[in-house]
């Protein structure tokens, strides 16, 4: 690697570019807290230097002069995500890209907004409903996640029952690729827009995104108190199926609710089950025939109890807030994984079978992504400060994950952590596929090395299955109470 | 709602509890003018973990305690926080360690020399604490007065800076106007101690508040009004630990004033102008206190009120706030400059705030991006209205 050219970008970006120890530590880590013992002597994840570009041509710039010493690079803007998505692997230059922000240009006529790529969702979000626009899909770490991220993520969230995935609302991008053009990408040109959804910065810096929005039209929400799982899916199966479609499922299994309500975060029904909020966006018959929907399947599930409206406002207003479960930690581990939506059912007695033999409690929520698919996140809690046993823990993720294998589910995102289960996530040959295309776009292998594409070595699906079956083991006999 | 739902256990333990989710980030002034994580809450807290949760010392160092004074005390990341972190007093107790491990930034020691000296923030001796109302009709009607109806506790900065003096030269008018029976602590005001509690001290803030209580318990008065918003903050949050069963109404002034417009004591007279309102961030989010000055302003006839594109719980601090001056001048002006940008947007002629700091850091940022947007604290508008 060359320091000479590292000194040298360091001098052109001035105060924009930083070698601090402070910063590399910071930037060396997103939100998964995995333990240094288990990062440091496999991994390279303290950048060598870290440069905020303001513009395009300043991604482009970088970039190139990265690619022309073999640099690598890792694209960074919110740092969401828990797998080390944003976090080298191999040092090289972070670009922390959160300078790129803002709307470019709204095409109220045709219905769609061309905006920065680290915009935040809720801040585009915002910008949208000032206008009676809004966005047609979100993730549910809106005030977090960038636009250009989420693309990067694939993109399933709140909303994308009625509207798909995020990709599917994408006219077009603009892109640095890998050898430091820039480029307008659609689904028309080569490389294609799909190409790049789920890519996780390996195969270029999304810079721009247009994206379609939709009318901001007034909402109705329904929570409803299902004591079964097996019944909840039928509910969720009957709204699916009826006249209008939810914009938006989300269900917190009994253990997630009674986990806030112990922590005095949820006032929903003190009676065991899970909740089920039905969100509607629509115009005024809609909202009425969800009435209509809601009390039909009342009068069907005699169980099915509907809750409150101020429960189920509440529940809204604190959609990008699961994450406050934390509090009863203090840390959370977990998996997060897509599932079918007939499968969740078998998969919540299954993990509730397992927490009985690993004396733990798994929480889950679920949040309906399309007629046929959930996003599933299973956790529980830990403590960091018992590094032994906190990485032994880590085991159960395995677990959760396997669970969810068994039921149809694969992880949600790759990055490194989830490199494991690449086999359950891509077939062979979608796999060919995808390293054809990095290997079209980054042949030197700059771009984000060490995701997505293979498993390192230490992390082998054999080696990394033995280690998690030990540990389990361990966690199994002496975990009581952990 | 504000701030003072947010939960808080101890520095350790919050530090694990930080999900790290980056919601902060967006609404963390200092993290939006400066850019590095490093600036952000959720850098901060990520080392603080490291530093008193991991027991990792090593992370202790310059750099770090540098980042943790740049902090206005806001609240806006609190308010923000995915976990319900009480950030605001995260940062108070991150700063009381540093000061306990005898890291304390330089900035603060001056600050710190004059409260402990004349029991205010300047090197002014706090006997001349009245010397701003020389210009008022009866200035001896300010001297504590036993029974009187109202304690109006001026604040070091409006007791002791010319321009902020306005403020307090205002709210003595409209209450003799009101013909409020009222008073002032004069030379025996002290410093509401929130200088002390944002830069490490809170063993001193509380000395300094327990005497102002004693005070006021001893002239047997039971009404309080403040009107710069973190002397408000910091008695509506430290004074019940000394009251000891006294009852004792604590009121911002614009709280007490729309009470006496609505009362028919005080009658407003019209003006034609657009006004936009800035809410103190120690008056509105960590506060509770979004109303009153918003109900005065609309009981001006002629006035249209344009709101800020942040406002109420999601408003822009002025970068006046948590001693980052006497740290960093330059960040609270890039801050200030962030929020003149929003002013100018909504195309107002008037700026008011109910806040002598955030007047301050308005006004000379207003003036150096030559803006003719006027500034003015809550108390000049009524004061130029006044029936």
């Amino acid at each position: 690697m060359s320091t000479m050219t590292l000194q040298s970008i360091q001098e052109e970006y001035g105060d924009r570019a930083t070698a601090s120890p402070l910063e590399r530590e910071l930037y060396s880590r997103d939100l998964g807290p995995v333990p240094a013992l288990m990062v440091d002597p496999l991994f390279r994840t303290r950048p060598d230097l870290i440069v905020r570009p303001g513009t395009t041509e300043e991604i482009a710039n970088l970039v190139r002069r990265c690619g022309a010493e073999g640099i690598p690079v890792t694209p960074r803007a919110g740092a969401s995500t828990v797998f080390f998505n944003a976090v080298p692997v191999k040092a090289g230059v972070v670009i922390d890209l959160n300078a790129l922000t803002g709307v470019v240009a709204l095409d109220e006529a045709g219905m769609t907004v061309t905006v920065k790529a680290s915009t935040t969702w809720s801040d585009l979000e915002a910008y949208l409903n000032a206008g009676s626009l809004a966005c047609k899909t979100v993730p549910s770490s809106a005030p977090a996640a960038t636009i250009g991220g989420w693309l990067c993520m694939m993109g399933h969230g709140i909303g994308s029952l009625k509207y798909g995935s995020l990709l599917s609302q994408v006219r077009s991008i603009e892109a640095v690729l890998p050898d430091g053009t820039v480029k307008r990408i659609s689904r028309t040109t080569e490389p294609s827009l799909d190409w790049f959804a789920a890519s996780e910065g390996t195969l270029g810096i999304i810079t721009e995104v247009e994206l379609e929005v939709r009318p901001l039209r007034p909402m109705r929400h329904f929570l409803l108190h299902i004591p079964d799982n097996h019944a909840a899916v039928q509910v969720m199966n009957l709204l699916m199926a009826a006249q209008v479609m939810p914009y938006n499922l989300h269900f917190s299994d009994s253990c997630f609710v009674r986990a806030m309500q112990d922590l005095g975060l949820s006032q929903a029904s003190p009676n065991p089950g899970g909740l089920l909020l039905v969100d509607y966006e629509g115009g005024t018959d809609e909202l009425a025939e969800a009435g209509i929907t809601i009390q039909k399947i009342l009068k069907e599930y005699t169980s099915v109890t509907l809750l409150s409206e101020s429960l189920a406002q509440t529940e809204w207003d604190e959609r990008y807030k699961s994450i406050r479960i934390k509090r009863g930690g203090p840390a959370v581990l977990g998996g997060e994984l897509l599932l079918p939506v007939n499968s969740l059912a078998g998969y919540l007695d299954d993990i509730r079978k397992m927490a009985d033999v690993y004396s733990v409690n798994f929480l889950s929520y679920a949040h309906v992504v399309s007629p046929e698919q959930a996003l599933v996140m299973s956790m529980f809690f830990a403590d960091e400060t018992k590094t032994l046993q906190y990485i032994i823990n880590l085991s159960l993720v395995k677990k959760i994950q396997d669970a969810g294998y068994r039921h149809g589910g694969c992880p949600y995102g790759i990055g490194l952590w989830n490199t494991p289960y690449l086999r359950r996530i891509y077939s062979s040959s979608q796999l060919t596929v995808i390293r054809e295309r990095k290997r079209k776009l980054d042949p030197l292998g700059i771009m984000n090395p060490g995701k997505v594409y293979r498993t390192p070595f230490m992390l082998n699906a054999l080696n990394f299955s033995l280690g998690m079956e030990v540990l389990a083991g361990v966690r199994r006999i002496f975990g009581k109470g952990w | 709602m504000s701030n003072h739902n947010k939960t808080y256990n101890t520095l350790e333990q919050e530090s694990l509890i930080c999900a790290r989710c980056g919601y902060c980030r967006g609404v963390c002034p200092v993290y939006r003018a400066i850019g590095w994580e490093s600036a952000s809450p959720r850098g901060k807290l990520s080392i603080a973990r490291q530093v008193f949760s991991l027991k990792d010392q090593q992370k202790l160092d310059d750099e770090f305690v540098h980042r943790v004074t740049q902090c206005t005390l806001c609240g806006a990341c609190a308010q923000a926080c995915s976990t319900d972190i009480d950030l605001r007093r995260l940062y108070m107790d991150l700063r009381e360690r540093i000061a306990g491990m005898g890291l304390a930034p330089k900035g603060y020691t001056a600050l710190q020399a004059n409260l402990a000296a004349n029991r205010n923030i300047t090197n002014f001796a706090n006997q001349d604490r009245l010397d701003w109302a020389q210009d008022v009709d009866d200035p001896e009607q300010l001297e504590p007065r036993a029974g009187a109806e109202v304690c109006y506790f001026v604040g070091c900065v409006s007791s002791f800076f010319p321009q902020a003096s306005e403020v307090a030269l205002s709210v003595t008018e409209i209450l003799t106007e009101a013909k409020v029976d009222f008073t002032t602590l004069g030379g025996d005001e002290w410093c509401c101690g929130f200088p002390l509690l944002a830069s490490g001290r809170p063993d001193e803030a509380r000395e300094f508040m327990q005497h102002n209580v004693e005070r006021i318990k001893a002239l047997d008065i039971h009404t309080f009004i403040a009107s710069c918003p973190s002397c408000y903050h910091v008695w509506h949050q430290g004074a019940p630990e000394f009251l000891d069963g006294y009852k004792l109404e604590i009121l911002h002034s614009t709280e007490y004033l729309i009470r006496l417009i609505k009362e028919g004591r005080l009658t407003l007279g019209e003006m034609e102008a657009r006004i936009t309102y800035h809410d103190p961030c120690d008056l509105g989010r960590n506060g509770g206190v979004f109303d009153a000055p918003r109900a005065i302003i609309q009981a001006i006839e002629g006035v249209e009120l344009v709101e800020l594109a942040h406002n109420r719980m999601q408003s822009l601090c002025c970068g006046g706030g948590g001693n980052l001056q006497s740290v960093d001048a330059e960040l609270a002006g890039a801050i200030t400059a962030m929020r003149v940008e929003e002013i100018k947007a909504t195309g107002a002629q008037i700026v008011v705030s109910a806040c002598q700091q955030c007047e301050q850091m308005l006004s000379a940022a207003i003036r150096k991006a030559g803006l003719k947007v006027k500034v003015m604290d809550i108390s000049q508008l009524i004061l130029e209205v006044l029936g």
